[in-house]
């Protein structure tokens, strides 16, 4: 691994965010809101429960052994899907920070704690990457093409070399182990 | 607009549609969930890591034992066999024994490795027939890391074409392709302060890959190294540069920064041939 990683505590989330806000504008992408998450995750479900998790010293104990990781927190956000009354599985929310980068993502699992799908809720770069100042965003406002597509506000890619995401691999590892402690059926 | 990004391949795979798709809703996310399917499959097969893909079946196999191949993982050892002659070594798959000897990738208990130091690396280690048949030449590790994630792209755009998407991107970590109508505004990250603006380009209906050493590089041993090595003498590339391909897949996009960034040179013949273009930063 090319850098150590730590996970972040949300309060610690905020704290950089915060900071990256006042050092200058960051590079950021949402992909999704947790509420489209929820549903990507699970199209067929008709409800999500919050069905937040407080872990015992116990429990904490045996995902550090699950998973081979730390496991951080004892308190973690879970929604579990329903079709009606039937349990679909469970939707596990999550962040981490990089070197670079602060990610916040989600995990769908099933009631058996197997992983079935990550997905991505948002990106940002912490340590001001100033690409969206507003003279790089206004060679593309208002641009449109042939079709009528327009490229949406803050949206770019990056080119470079590759950034490791071994840190959120981690964290879906430390969630399965969560899961399987806390709320396998 | 409508993103999603989800891991694969050791880094976030982000998949941009500028407009809905006509029709219902459903379609764009099940498209998105096909382009995603496709990457998956590349990375199912071409892990380094995964006991089960296909390049951890090749790096088992004895000289002269034979392995059948999944048809994409074919298509790709065939684009990198290709790549290496065309370079004459430069770019070459048998880095695997390198790249875990200097802790890029993970050893693990099967694989005994030979090559620790830098030494011109072996060239043909494998050949491949029409049908997928792998079958091992001379001892050492393959590792696809330098052209895959191209591979993936690939995938995936053909993935949202079929299910009738006319117009997206598909960013592999750095590693890109546009197709449709749009720009697609990218930034090349600054080689020399990867957090800032290199450049800021559009890209419309081409690939984009980018390679660089200022993620990996290292010191191991007390010598410098990084994740990037030089086919022919097995240095590692080292230095602030970066080199960015502009080429019709992202497949030889990715395999051609590997050329440029140890050449230093933007205009290697190589480029003309696969109407490729390219910028060192």
């Amino acid at each position: 691994m090319e850098f150590k990683f730590y996970a972040a505590r949300p309060l610690l989330l905020a704290a950089a965010t915060l900071s990256a806000g006042l050092a200058g504008p960051v590079f950021a992408t949402q992909y999704l809101t947790l509420e489209q998450a929820q549903h990507v995750l699970y199209p067929d479900a008709t409800t999500f429960r919050d069905a937040p998790l407080q872990l015992t010293s116990e429990q904490m104990q045996q995902v550090e052994k699950l998973s081979g990781l730390a496991s951080r927190s004892v308190n973690w956000r879970v929604f579990s899907a329903y079709k009606d009354n039937q349990l679909l599985g469970h939707v596990v929310v999550d962040d981490v920070i990089g070197k670079y980068e602060l990610i916040s993502y989600v995990v769908a699992l099933s009631p058996q704690a197997v992983v079935q799908q990550i997905e991505i809720l948002s990106y940002r770069e912490s340590h001001g990457f100033e690409i969206r100042s507003p003279a790089w965003r206004k060679q593309f406002v208002g641009k449109t093409a042939q079709a009528g597509l327009r490229v949406g506000d803050g949206v770019a890619n990056i080119s470079g070399a590759t950034l490791s995401c071994t840190h959120v691999t981690d964290g879906v590892r430390r969630i399965a182990a969560v899961v399987q402690v806390a709320l396998k059926a | 607009m409508m993103q999603r990004a989800q891991p694969w391949l050791g880094t976030l795979i982000g998949i941009s549609l500028p407009a809905p798709l006509p029709g219902q809703d459903g379609q764009a996310s099940a498209a998105i969930d096909a382009a995603f399917a496709a990457v998956a499959l590349v990375h199912r097969h071409m892990s380094f890591h995964d006991p089960a893909s296909d390049v951890a079946i090749i790096n088992r196999l004895l000289p002269y034992q034979s392995a059948m191949v999944h048809p994409e993982t074919a298509a790709v050892l065939r684009c990198a066999l290709l790549l290496e002659d065309a370079s004459n070594g430069l770019f070459n798959i048998a880095c695997g024994d390198l790249l875990a000897a200097w802790g890029y990738l993970p050893a693990g208990e099967n694989f005994a490795f030979g090559q620790q130091r830098s030494e011109p690396l072996s060239r043909h280690i494998i050949t491949i027939d029409a049908n997928g048949c792998v079958t091992r030449l001379r001892p050492g590790l393959i590792d696809l890391g330098g052209i895959a994630k191209g591979h993936a792209v690939d995938l995936a755009v053909a993935a949202l074409r079929t299910a009738g998407v006319t117009t997206a991107c598909v960013n592999a970590g750095g590693d890109l392709r546009a197709f449709g109508v749009c720009d697609f505004p990218v930034v090349v990250r600054n080689p020399r302060a990867p957090t800032r603006v290199g450049l800021t380009l559009q890209l419309r209906d081409q690939a984009l890959a980018t390679s660089a050493c200022y993620f990996s590089t290292r010191r191991v041993d007390g010598i410098t190294r990084s994740a990037l090595i030089n086919g022919i003498d097995g240095m590692p590339v080292t230095g602030q540069r970066s080199a960015s391909v502009q080429a019709p897949t992202c497949m030889l996009a990715d395999g051609l920064t590997k050329v440029v960034i140890a050449t230093g040179d933007t205009s290697h013949s190589l480029l003309a041939r696969f109407s490729a273009t390219a910028l060192l930063l």
